[in-house]
């Protein structure tokens, strides 16, 4: 399970120090009642002590937009069943509020579907067919067709022509600025059909999967949902909880793409990982050498 | 009488053809008119009416208990299964599947290296490809003279002598081929 | 969200209205625009099915073009007229691409520029608006007099080539100019100093110009660095005089030292010695200790 678990949250490195701490944890959770003294009770107690509602109000904007008015969200939390919510967030409009661009999308979706595939599909040449080098019947006389090998194209189990040679590599690079402005409609999209939800942190107080799902089912969050956060290495009762099902994922912040947010119904992040958006789009929206990193792609450029 | 007779010829489903009637006084030329008709019979049987009618209605008020869309697929050897793939559903929630596309906008939202500013790039961690085809596009040609560019500084020689050799005809042929058989896009309008 | 309270809704805010009562956006009903991925209609065989653009019939269609200038007997054009040779050493030249007074001043203008320090080509190229190729023998940029009169910056500029008026345009400012050379491996330096300190390369030392620049880069009226700075101060007199502006005095601004400020005629990076090599992510710099090295590399 542990293996498991290590390849879904994402690197070899978080994996490594998930395996490390895995099972003790696991060990100490089957002997709550024993330790219970000792345990920090936030992790196990349903009850949660939070300071006076709303933590959190207010949140800065990098690079303040002069013209689009910043959109508002919900910060909820994960740590009860029911939804509780704990303030609300301004997003910054250039991200979260730019215009859906459906074929931008459609060409990112495109691009991440072609640019790995390789087809390796192979026919053989009337060359490289095996035999086929004694003329089959003499030229004249049998009454018969003229051949001179049983492996021309035109036979059966002869050579094929114009056949798919392997490997045939299907790679391009869309732009940068395509795949910029292919996350941030589709950051848009989700979040103006609210499919994008905003938590305080992924942490839950039980490693249950059934916690999780009454969780989701509660506050109708879509078959499918996909959690993000800024850190590789995911709180272990969130990976334990959602490993045994496929259509629960956790990402980090720079495994995020437009296919993954288009494939699952909802999309929750933490406010860490909102952060680290906004950072890094902002980023490249405002960069100096913005020409340069935009360049096309070259093979020998890294 | 004029509507009746009317409406006995519409009843008989044909269409009928007056001549002109010039005149009131002429009463008698109207009546040969109403009893020497022009016919016309229209009758149109196009197959499409009848397959959009349905099949012909035979044993009214039966019903066929049996299957009514023909017989099954079978083949000559009655041992062998049919040559029909068995239904098997795909999981699109497989670990593969659920997450297709991580890492792809690594160079926007990874962090990037504090001096250089530079960031992974997408097309290096395409690890599901050899590493001499990652990032790379091109015709036949050129894809295999990348491939004896990477291979030949490995054991691939020593190690695969047979496709080593066969690698080094094919790239021969599509030399001679594209050298001698085709026109380079310089010539293309010439 | 969007479509509260009495606003107009128009552009991205409009869509993403709209998009609040459209189904879930997913990869099942992504489209394009129409006619985005249209394919073209595939040909049969190898030449596509067709005669392939070729004609019918003749020459056109075996394709038997005559040579290249041919003119089926008569003395061809291109032997008919004598040659000109323009262009002729052109790839011996050196080229300096412009950049106009105008553009320096919007570059000051959007804060691309910082004026309170020196000028020079490591700072025009880290505004990421000019790309330098000193392979394709680009030997720096040269300053030209668009938008003279609308300039208006007081600057300590370093440029490799600058006409008269240009000269005249930066000193009625209260500004300094110098015109400079270098050689391409220090430009390969200076247009990426963080791409050539992260290759280990100890600073290279700044070559003397060729013998075709010298002049230039020793006449005080070029305001060259070889030039004697006495002769430069009376050149400046002089031109402020040609042209009718008075000359700030220099010697009560208070941005006297910054304006002062000059290179070596070995250095290239203002602060750091030919020879060094330049650690950015220990923040440590080592200096050459073994005497014949810095021997070479003394001015």
């Amino acid at each position: 399970m542990a293996v498991k678990i290590i390849n879904k949250t994402v690197t070899d490195f978080s994996l490594r120090v998930t395996r490390c701490f895995f099972v003790p944890t696991k060990t100490i959770h089957s002997n709550v009642a024993l330790f219970q003294d000792n345990l920090d009770t936030s992790l196990t107690s349903i009850e949660v002590n939070r300071s006076p509602l709303p933590i959190i109000s207010s949140r800065k904007l990098a690079f303040p937009p002069k013209f689009k008015v910043p959109r508002q969200v919900w910060v909820s939390n994960m740590d009860t069943v029911e939804e509780e919510k704990l303030g609300l967030i301004d997003l910054h409009p250039e991200v979260f509020a730019d215009r859906p661009r459906m074929d931008i999308i459609h060409e990112n979706v495109r691009w991440q579907q072609l640019y790995r595939h390789v087809s390796y599909a192979h026919t053989k040449m009337r060359y490289e067919v095996r035999g086929g080098g004694r003329k089959p019947r003499p030229q004249k006389g049998s009454g018969r067709s003229r051949h001179g090998s049983i492996r021309s194209p035109i036979w059966v189990g002869g050579g094929i022509v114009h056949g798919p040679r392997s490997p045939t590599s299907y790679f391009y690079m869309l732009g940068f600025n395509a795949r910029l402005n292919g996350l941030r409609s589709t950051l848009s999209a989700k979040l103006a059909q609210d499919d994008l939800q905003v938590v305080d942190s992924l942490d839950i107080p039980t490693d249950d999967p059934k916690y999780l799902e009454t969780l989701i089912e509660e506050r109708g969050w879509g078959p499918s949902v996909l959690f993000v956060d800024d850190n590789d290495i995911m709180p272990l009762n969130i990976t334990a909880a959602s490993d045994g099902f496929g259509h629960f994922n956790l990402m980090p912040v720079y495994g995020l793409n437009v296919y993954s947010m288009l494939k699952h119904s909802t999309l929750v992040l933490t406010l860490a990982a909102v952060e680290r958006i906004e950072e890094r789009i902002l980023f490249h929206l405002n960069r100096n050498d913005a020409a340069q990193a935009a360049s096309k792609y070259r093979l020998d450029n890294f | 009488m004029t509507s009746l007779i009317g409406s006995m010829i519409s009843s008989l489903g044909v269409a009928l053809k007056y001549r002109s009637l010039i005149g009131t006084a002429n009463q008698a030329s109207k009546v040969v008119a109403l009893f020497s008709p022009e016919w016309t019979t229209v009758r149109f049987r196009y197959h499409a009416d009848k397959v959009a009618k349905g099949p012909v209605q035979r044993r009214y008020g039966y019903e066929e208990k049996l299957f009514r869309g023909g017989l099954l697929p079978r083949t000559a050897y009655p041992d062998k299964p049919l040559p029909m793939p068995v239904y098997r559903p795909k999981n699109s929630w497989n670990e593969k599947r659920a997450l297709f596309g991580q890492n792809d906008y690594i160079d926007i939202l990874g962090p990037s290296n504090e001096i250089s500013k530079k960031t992974l790039h997408p097309a290096q961690l395409l690890y599901n490809v050899p590493s001499w085809l990652r990032g790379v596009k091109g015709n036949e040609y050129q894809i295999l003279l990348r491939k004896r560019k990477f291979l030949q500084q490995k054991n691939f020689p020593l190690s695969s002598p047979t496709k080593w050799a066969t690698l080094n005809v094919r790239i021969k042929k599509l030399y001679k081929y594209l050298n001698t058989k085709t026109k380079s896009p310089f010539w293309k309008h010439a | 969200m969007a479509g509260a309270g009495n606003r107009v809704l128009a552009g991205a805010d409009r869509a993403l209205d709209l998009l609040r009562s459209l189904p879930r956006l997913s990869l099942g009903n992504l489209k394009s625009n129409p006619k985005a991925f249209q394919q073209s209609k595939r040909g049969r065989g190898r030449y596509g099915g067709n005669k392939h653009g070729a004609g019918n019939k003749g020459s056109g269609q075996r394709q038997n073009f005559m040579r290249l200038g041919y003119e089926t007997g008569n003395n061809p054009f291109y032997l008919r007229v004598p040659k000109e040779p323009y262009y002729k050493g052109h790839h011996l030249r050196r080229e300096y691409p412009p950049i106009s007074l105008l553009q320096l001043q919007t570059l000051i203008d959007t804060g691309r520029l910082d004026t309170s320090k020196p000028v020079d080509l490591v700072a025009l190229c880290n505004t990421k608006i000019f790309l330098l190729s000193p392979i394709e023998k680009q030997f720096g940029f040269q300053l030209t007099d668009e938008g003279l009169d609308k300039f208006k910056g007081k600057v300590n500029i370093e440029v490799q080539h600058a006409s008269e008026q240009v000269i005249a345009a930066i000193e009625r400012n209260g500004g300094v100019i110098t015109t400079a050379f270098y050689d391409p491996p220090s430009l390969l330096a200076m247009r990426d100093p963080i791409k050539f300190f992260a290759s280990g390369i100890p600073i290279p030392k700044r070559q003397m110009p060729p013998e075709d620049a010298i002049e230039y880069y020793t006449d005080p009226k070029n305001r060259g660095y070889l030039a004697d700075p006495d002769l430069i101060a009376l050149e400046r007199f002089k031109l402020a005089q040609k042209y009718g502006y008075e000359l700030p005095d220099l010697k009560k601004d208070p941005e006297l030292a910054m304006l002062l400020e000059r290179k070596d005629p070995r250095q290239i990076f203002f602060g750091l010695s030919p020879g060094w090599v330049i650690n950015m992510k220990d923040k440590k710099i080592f200096e050459p200790d073994d005497e014949k090295l810095q021997e070479y590399y003394k001015s």
